[in-house]
């Protein structure tokens, strides 16, 4: 099993979201899993283009009743 | 009988403590240090060699009679029985209190960062930390200047484009800037945390001779080697370097510890500006954490929205931000609040001349508060994000 860290960033704006992304990931061992609530819709394409561009991957993000769910495993640490 | 207590003679602070006297309430303000600065100045400071005397001055000139002024470092709060301890033991009572004492400057949690500052200064540690990279700055003649931050979390989010921009000019005039870059490293995915404004600075930074990363947030600094290392996993080298601290709230004891948010925020209704919980306790400024932008302009319209609770008015505060960026001869500013994002405003030199006069109506404006809230209503109302959601 690998560490699970849950971040709730429903009701911020942007950057909200992903400022709490970062600082998660600050925090993250490589292999942990971070969970992000959100409901800014901009935080869709931010965590797509987050990950990508800082080589994390994306396990999970998907969309239920205006909350979106992102899961993301850190691949991007040594 | 009543007593109102300002912790903090910052700027939410004096705002409150002045205007409360204004109507004649009885104030005590407590403040640690014995000059006030404005913040801002440290930018002119540390990249156009201003006089820092043009931006400080003793907290007791900026008080108006029926301000009690204590000077004083708060260590405790105690929401439940009423009392502010001080740390040399003095311990006050309150019948309304309104916490002021701005955010703290986290630099342990970034190695090397102490180390940083003490050899080279920066722009937001204080007056002498700003003339020390003065100092070193106005030597610089090839090499990199970097500008970035340890966290996505700071006062003013616009402070390091300003450092840029400002740098930048400087360099220009002394006929530096092709041997010296100006590197602005950002913790943002674009060129600001909102992406309609980072359209709008970007092509400005580009203009000014900036260069620009982005997704950068400094995990550890190595200054013998003159090496910035990223979180996310770049490097960047540098002659001379500026990083904005982590931000904490302040650091006193609070009771109940619930109040506090994971960094130190002191929680609150985000309209009532009241500490989650407590109605006779206020916070303000930096050291909430009101989800809008850690800004002077927020600090002052908090304070004048806690004055009218006192007074019996049912005051919201919005959120309202007004961040400026000041570029060469021109200025936009950040404007947002709780339910309207950033909206477009262009650079113009309009706006710079509205800058350099909130600037220097700064100390004004502090003192008597009430003099120049119809001023700053009129302007606030005309640019409501609502109002100039097209554009300004
Ligand atoms: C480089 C820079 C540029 C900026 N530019 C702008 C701008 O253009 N526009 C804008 O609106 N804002 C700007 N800001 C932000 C602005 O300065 C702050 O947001 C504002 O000062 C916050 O006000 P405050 O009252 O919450 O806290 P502060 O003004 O920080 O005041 C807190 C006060 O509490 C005192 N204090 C702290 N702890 C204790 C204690 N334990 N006991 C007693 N006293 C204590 C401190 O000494 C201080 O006087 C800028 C900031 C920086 C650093």
């Amino acid at each position: 099993m690998s560490e699970r860290i849950t971040v709730d960033a429903r009701g911020m704006a942007c950057p909200g979201p992903i400022t709490k992304l970062v600082r998660a990931y600050r925090k993250a061992s490589p292999g942990t899993l971070i969970e992000v609530l959100a409901t800014d819709p901009g935080f869709k394409p931010d965590v797509e283009a987050w990950a990508k561009r800082t080589g994390n991957e994306i396990v999970e993000l998907a969309e239920e009743n205006g909350v979106i769910r992102a899961v993301i495993r850190v691949t991007g640490k040594k | 009988m009543e007593r109102i207590l300002v912790l903090g003679a910052g700027t939410g602070g004096l705002v409150a403590a002045n205007l409360l006297a204004s109507h004649g309430y009885p104030v005590t303000l407590i403040e640690k240090r014995e000059t006030h600065l404005f913040q801002p100045g440290m930018l002119w400071i540390a990249f156009q060699g201003h006089n820092p005397s043009r931006y400080t001055r003793p907290v007791k000139e900026l008080i108006r009679p029926g301000v009690e002024l204590v000077h004083g470092e708060v260590v405790g709060i105690d929401l439940g029985e009423r009392l502010v301890h001080l740390a040399d033991g003095r311990t006050f009572t309150y019948t309304t209190l309104i916490i002021a004492l701005g955010a703290h400057l986290d630099y342990d949690s970034t190695p090397g960062h102490r180390e940083l500052v003490e050899r080279y200064g920066d722009f937001y540690s204080g007056a002498s930390a700003a003339e020390k990279m003065w100092s070193h700055f106005k030597e610089l003649t090839s090499g990199r200047l970097v500008i970035a931050a340890a966290d996505p979390l700071y006062k003013c989010p616009p402070a390091p484009h300003k450092a840029a921009f400002l740098a930048a000019y400087t360099l220009r005039r002394m006929g530096r800037l092709g041997s010296v870059e100006v590197h602005l490293a950002l913790p943002f995915l674009h060129e600001y945390p909102s992406e309609v404004i980072a359209r709008i600075v970007a092509p400005k930074l580009e203009e000014a001779g900036v260069r620009v990363s982005t997704l950068f947030t400094v995990e550890s600094i190595d200054v013998g080697e003159g090496k910035i290392y990223s979180l996310e996993g770049e490097e960047l080298d540098f002659s001379l370097a500026a990083v904005i601290p982590a931000h904490r709230g302040p650091t006193v004891r609070m009771e109940p510890g619930e109040v506090l948010d994971e960094d130190g925020f002191i929680k609150v209704d985000k309209y009532r500006l009241n500490v989650e919980g407590y109605d006779d306790a206020y916070a303000i400024g930096d050291a909430s954490n009101a989800p809008t932008s850690k800004t002077g302009v927020t600090a002052h319209l908090g304070a004048e929205v806690v004055v009218d609770r006192i007074m019996g008015y049912d005051s919201r505060f919005n959120g309202r931000t007004n961040c400026p960026i000041v570029a060469d001869g021109t200025a936009s500013f950040v404007i947002s609040s709780y339910d309207h994002p950033p909206v477009p405003v262009k650079f113009t030199r309009f706006k710079r001349m509205l800058e350099d006069l909130f600037i220097a109506s700064y100390w004004s404006s502090l003192m008597y508060p009430e003099r120049w809230a119809p001023i700053f209503r009129a302007y606030f109302n005309a640019t409501d994000p609502r109002v100039i959601s097209g554009g300004w």
